[in-house]
Order: structure tokens, then C-alpha cells, then sequence
């Protein structure tokens, strides 16, 4: 059984990361950016998984679970904290937050 | 070319060719229905790299828990247009030359470092699941950090439904 190489996996995973960098400077929703940052998150947890693809010791692999927990959590308190933002200035945009003072 | 690689070249296509209509739409709803392909694919790499059971809890965060929160995220807070009384998901962008050359860039430059890059990766293909492995090294090696991340997790939750409370 031949095996894919590694080199493949950090193509795509450099593709995500980049396409996440694009997403995070062109959009001005904050739910687009979240989303942005999920594709960052995930580029990288290929990487580890690609790395531990044939290591018996399996370090990529469990870091990149943790990985999984950490995100779900970002994502939970970041979509809290838009929807009060949202609750306080009537809009999701980066650029219509603007101190009152 | 082996059916491996196949598989692999589909779901690297399908993963990329989602990511980049996420980049390219400006419906946030297209976006996340994107969102759901490119988890859908990245969950097919991980089982091409052996890690199925990632791959299993990656379905299930993702497609279970993070796409559903967004969804609920989009619909609470939703803008309707005064005049028509439609609410428009379609989001307003920078503009689109300077971010696309600079993740452009990013890609240029990440793929170079990992083409030229002095990975020594000639470890003996193992290629089968690793399911038993993870499920042990959980329970034993790494019991600690797993049980801290359930923590994480439940504090992490409690404290976003206390921040999404109506304060008033």
C-alpha cells in the first residue's frame, strides 16, 4: 500500500492558511472573520496531524484533539461576545464600532 | 496513480475549491454552508493521514456544534432592511487587491518553506487506525490534559451563556 506524502498535506494546509489570512483582512462582518479564524486553526491542526502521520509516539495527534477542544471554546465566547456587541451597537461590522467618547 | 492519491487529489480539491468560495462570496450564509464543505473534506484528509478518530470528532465539533452556533449567530443577528423589511446576508468587504496578494504572498511563501524545507520525514509507514492507541493514550499517558480540557470546556461554556444573558 503506497503512502500519500506528508508534502501534500502542508500544500493544503499552506493553502488554508492563506485563504483564513484573506478572509480575515477582506471581510468586514465579525461572524465572516470568525470564520476566518476557524480556517487558520484548522490549516494548523493539519499540519500536526500530517506530521504525525507515521510517528508511533502519536504527539501530533494528541495535540491537535486539544486543538479541537480549545477552538470550540474560542468559538463559543467569540459569537457570546458578538452577540452583545450586537445587543449594544446595532451592527456587526469591524469598522461601525466607535467609542461615544 | 494509485486510488489513494486520487482520493487525496478529490478531497484537497474539495477542501480548497470550498475554502476559496468562502473567500470569494459575500453571502454569509453561502459562507457557512462553504464552512460545512471544507470541514466535510478536511475530515477526509484526516482519515488519509490515520487519524480517523480526529476525523470522527472533527464531524461531530464542527459540523455538530460550530456550524450550528454560527447559524445561530447569523440569525440573531440579523439586519433587516428598513425599507424592503428583507433581511440581506450579503456583507460589505475592503477592498479586494491588497488582502488577496497578501494571502497570495502568504501561500507563495508557506508553499517555498515546505517545498525547500529539510523535513526528515523517513519514519516506516504504519498506515492503519488509531483508534485503540489514541483511546489508551488518553486514558493514561495524557489523562491529565483530557480531563482539563473537559474543564476548559465546561467553563468555557458556562461563561459564554453568562456573557450572551441579557444584562439589562
Amino acid at each position: 500500500m503506497t503512502d500519500i506524502p506528508v508534502i501534500y498535506f502542508l500544500w493544503v494546509s499552506a493553502f488554508l492558511f492563506a485563504t483564513g489570512i484573506s478572509i480575515l483582512l477582506v471581510k468586514k462582518n465579525t461572524i465572516f472573520v470568525l470564520m476566518g479564524i476557524e480556517l487558520i486553526l484548522n490549516a494548523a491542526n493539519l499540519n500536526l496531524v500530517a506530521f504525525s502521520k507515521n510517528d508511533p509516539s502519536l504527539q501530533g495527534l494528541y495535540l491537535s484533539i486539544f486543538v479541537l477542544v480549545v477552538g470550540v471554546c474560542e468559538m463559543a465566547i467569540a459569537l457570546a461576545i458578538i452577540l452583545q456587541v450586537y445587543r449594544n451597537y446595532r451592527a456587526i461590522e469591524v469598522d461601525q464600532f466607535k467609542s461615544e467618547y | 496513480m494509485s486510488p489513494l492519491v486520487i482520493a487525496f487529489l478529490v478531497l484537497a480539491m474539495l477542501t480548497c475549491g470550498s475554502a476559496l468560495s468562502m473567500l470569494w462570496t459575500k453571502n454569509l450564509l453561502h459562507a457557512a454552508l462553504a464552512m460545512f464543505l471544507t470541514m466535510l473534506g478536511l475530515a477526509g484528509l484526516y482519515v488519509l493521514a490515520y487519524a480517523d478518530v480526529l476525523a470522527v470528532a472533527h464531524l461531530l465539533v464542527y459540523v455538530g456544534g460550530v456550524l450550528i452556533l454560527i447559524l445561530f449567530g447569523i440569525m440573531l443577528t440579523n439586519q433587516t432592511d428598513p425599507a424592503t423589511g428583507k433581511n440581506h446576508l450579503m456583507t460589505r468587504e475592503s477592498g479586494r487587491l491588497l488582502p488577496f496578494s497578501i494571502g497570495l504572498s502568504f501561500f507563495l511563501g508557506l508553499f517555498w518553506l515546505f517545498t525547500k524545507g529539510p523535513w526528515v520525514i523517513n519514519l516506516p509507514v504504519t498506515g492503519d487506525s488509531k483508534l485503540r492507541e489514541v483511546g489508551l493514550g488518553l486514558l493514561t499517558e495524557y489523562a491529565f490534559p483530557f480531563e482539563l480540557a473537559g474543564v476548559f470546556l465546561l467553563i468555557a461554556l458556562i461563561g459564554a451563556t453568562f456573557v450572551a444573558k441579557n444584562h439589562d
